[in-house]
């Protein structure tokens, strides 16, 4: 069986910095993959190429046996590759479910089963008493699941969660943790980039470690843990050795 | 909430409207003809001004382009103005997809966009002014060939107030029926955050494109109507800067990205400056332009979302007010 996502060789250079250097890895289908490391370890960068916002410098993404690596966001999106993004970006004047009917419409014409489709995701993540709000007027959890149901409205099959859990206090995490696995239960596979360690440790089959761009460690999240280079990278190469 | 509403207050409205040449003076009937006029391209320019967000400061062009082709082609070819309409569609259509395409394939945003759409504009007019074919800088006069449908031309000015209302009233419909539609909402998302909409699948090139042509053709339609009004074209009456800016500031007065907003804006306005033309047009050269100045500032110091804004803010302060007891004046609803 292939891998529902391959990425070989992916590298991004701005300039003279390599913000992901030849990064290879593979997802399969259902899994939940944890995407771990030190601020500007190129998590992000990552994201942006997987989704298409930003053109990989090199290197392959394969969904599903397709290239899509230098294709427009829209056209990944509408491949099933979904994503949201670390800071939240709401339509701001609009309601929370015209915010969702957008992600909807792209698998309908018709505004009223795009309305019903978004019902339904403001449903799934717990805003439907907000359904009718401004999303300028939404807290930052209910923003964040906001921006969760945008991306299930567009029904993905991979799902790129970028720090849904940062910023939020401890019950919240825990209720956006709740969500995220219910997500995968219900058959979407994620790959999550997360600083809240309990959120990915809880979460993650799988974990991928970078830092500086370049993969350091793999495995489950306890062989993660326990990795001498994932503790260099996190705090230092002496409080390892210590 | 009754779905039908909008439209069956639109087409109440019109045929409301239909009555004013009973109690209208001749003078004030041209005053209402102008104001259908300028209602419709503000309606228009709405679409890729208010609703994707696209600060066009050139619709001018589509104008002119739709003015210009009903007048030489009646003109050079005798043909009646029905015909003109449709090349002028298509030409404007293809004007509007071919700089639409060039503008925000290399992704002009923002001031860049509204300065290229300004140079094109005032570009057309000294292009105009140069082909004699087109009556160079002294415009077209067109001929009057009598009371007729078919030359799209009316003695006196009922037939045109009518013919301005069904064309307001086809818009009206058109933009509230289009609300409901993939389309606007991917408008209202390129508008709101462009990254955001890109992430959810929407093609904001295409999406802006498409707008522009929508917005672009429906000028042009509204210059074909401003033509056969005047029979008389000039570069800088319907190309230019000045016509341009006057499109947009009906809609930006009466409320950006509504339905009704532009068509708000164009009826308080242009009698405004019709009238102040009328009374200091001559003392005063150029004062109702002072006045657009005028209004404009006010309009952004005061109500950024227009006279529609304003009124929706003033509908919810009422409600807040009449559904809150008096005693509990503090602490927000909670969340």
């Amino acid at each position: 069986m292939t891998a529902m996502l391959e990425v070989r060789g992916l590298t991004r250079r701005f300039g003279g910095l390599v913000a992901v250097n030849d990064l290879t890895f593979e997802v399969n289908e259902g899994e939940m993959i944890g995407l771990i490391g030190p601020n500007g370890s190129g998590k992000t960068t990552t994201f942006s190429m997987l989704s298409g916002a930003l053109r990989p410098s090199s290197g392959t993404i394969a969904f599903n046996g397709e290239r899509i690596e230098g294709l427009k966001a829209n056209k990944v999106c509408r491949k099933g590759l979904a994503r949201t993004f670390q800071v939240v970006q709401p339509f701001p004047d609009i309601t929370a479910t015209e915010n969702v009917m957008i992600g909807a419409f792209v698998n309908t014409g018709g505004g009223r089963q795009a309305e019903a489709k978004a019902r339904e995701e403001l449903e799934r993540v717990g805003l439907t008493p907000k359904a009718d709000t401004l999303a300028k007027e939404l807290t930052l959890l209910q923003l964040k699941r906001l921006e969760i149901a945008k991306a299930l409205a567009t029904e993905p099959k991979l799902l790129l969660l970028d720090e849904v859990a940062a910023g939020l206090t401890s019950t919240e995490v825990d209720v956006m943790l709740k969500l995220v696995r219910q997500l995968n239960t219900e058959g979407i596979t994620c790959i999550i980039v997360e600083h809240v360690m309990r959120f990915v440790m809880n979460l993650s089959h799988r974990c991928i470690v970078i830092d500086f761009g370049s993969q350091i460690a793999e495995g489950t999240p306890e062989e993660v843990l326990n990795n001498p280079a994932v503790h260099a990278a996190y705090l230092g190469e002496e409080a390892s050795i210590a | 909430m009754n779905l039908k509403m909008p439209y069956i207050r639109i087409v109440v409205i019109g045929a409301l409207i239909c009555l004013l040449p009973l109690v209208l003076s001749t003078f004030y009937m041209h005053i209402a003809v102008l104001v259908l006029i300028w209602a419709f391209l503000a309606c228009a320019w709405n679409i890729i001004g208010g609703y994707a967000g696209q600060h066009s400061l050139g619709n001018g062009l589509y104008m002119g382009i739709g003015a210009y082709t009903v007048a030489y082609l009646v003109n050079r070819f005798n043909l009646t103005p029905w015909v003109g309409l449709v090349v002028a569609i298509i030409l404007s259509a293809a004007a509007a997809a071919f700089i639409g395409w060039i503008v925000f394939r290399y992704a002009l945003k923002g001031a860049y966009f509204a300065l290229v759409t300004i140079a094109l504009t005032e570009a057309a007019v000294y292009v105009v002014s140069n082909i004699p074919a087109l009556g160079g800088a002294g415009g077209m006069q067109m001929e009057y060939r009598g009371n007729s449908l078919a030359y799209m031309q009316f003695a006196g000015q009922n037939g045109y107030f009518y013919m301005g209302v069904v064309l307001v009233v086809f818009i009206l419909l058109l933009t509230q029926w289009y609300k409901r539609k993939r389309f606007f909402y991917q408008l209202i998302a390129v508008r709101e955050n462009e990254d955001a909409a890109e992430a959810l699948g929407v093609d904001t090139v295409k999406a802006k494109i498409k707008a522009n042509v929508m917005s672009g053709v429906l000028c042009a339609v509204g210059g074909v109507f401003y033509a056969q009004y005047f029979l008389y074209v000039g570069p800088r009456s319907v190309f230019g800067e000045v016509v341009s800016v006057q499109i947009l500031i009906y809609a930006i007065v009466g409320g950006l990205g509504t339905t009704w907003g532009p068509v708000v804006g164009a009826v308080l306005l242009v009698p405004l400056s019709e009238i102040t033309r009328g009374q200091l047009g001559n003392s005063f050269p150029g004062s109702q332009l002072l006045l657009y100045g005028l209004v404009m500032v006010l309009t952004m110091m005061f109500m950024p979302f227009g006279i529609m804004g304003l009124a929706d803010r003033l509908r919810q302060r009422w409600q807040h007010r009449s559904a809150t007891p008096l005693v509990d004046s503090q602490g927000g609803e909670a969340s």
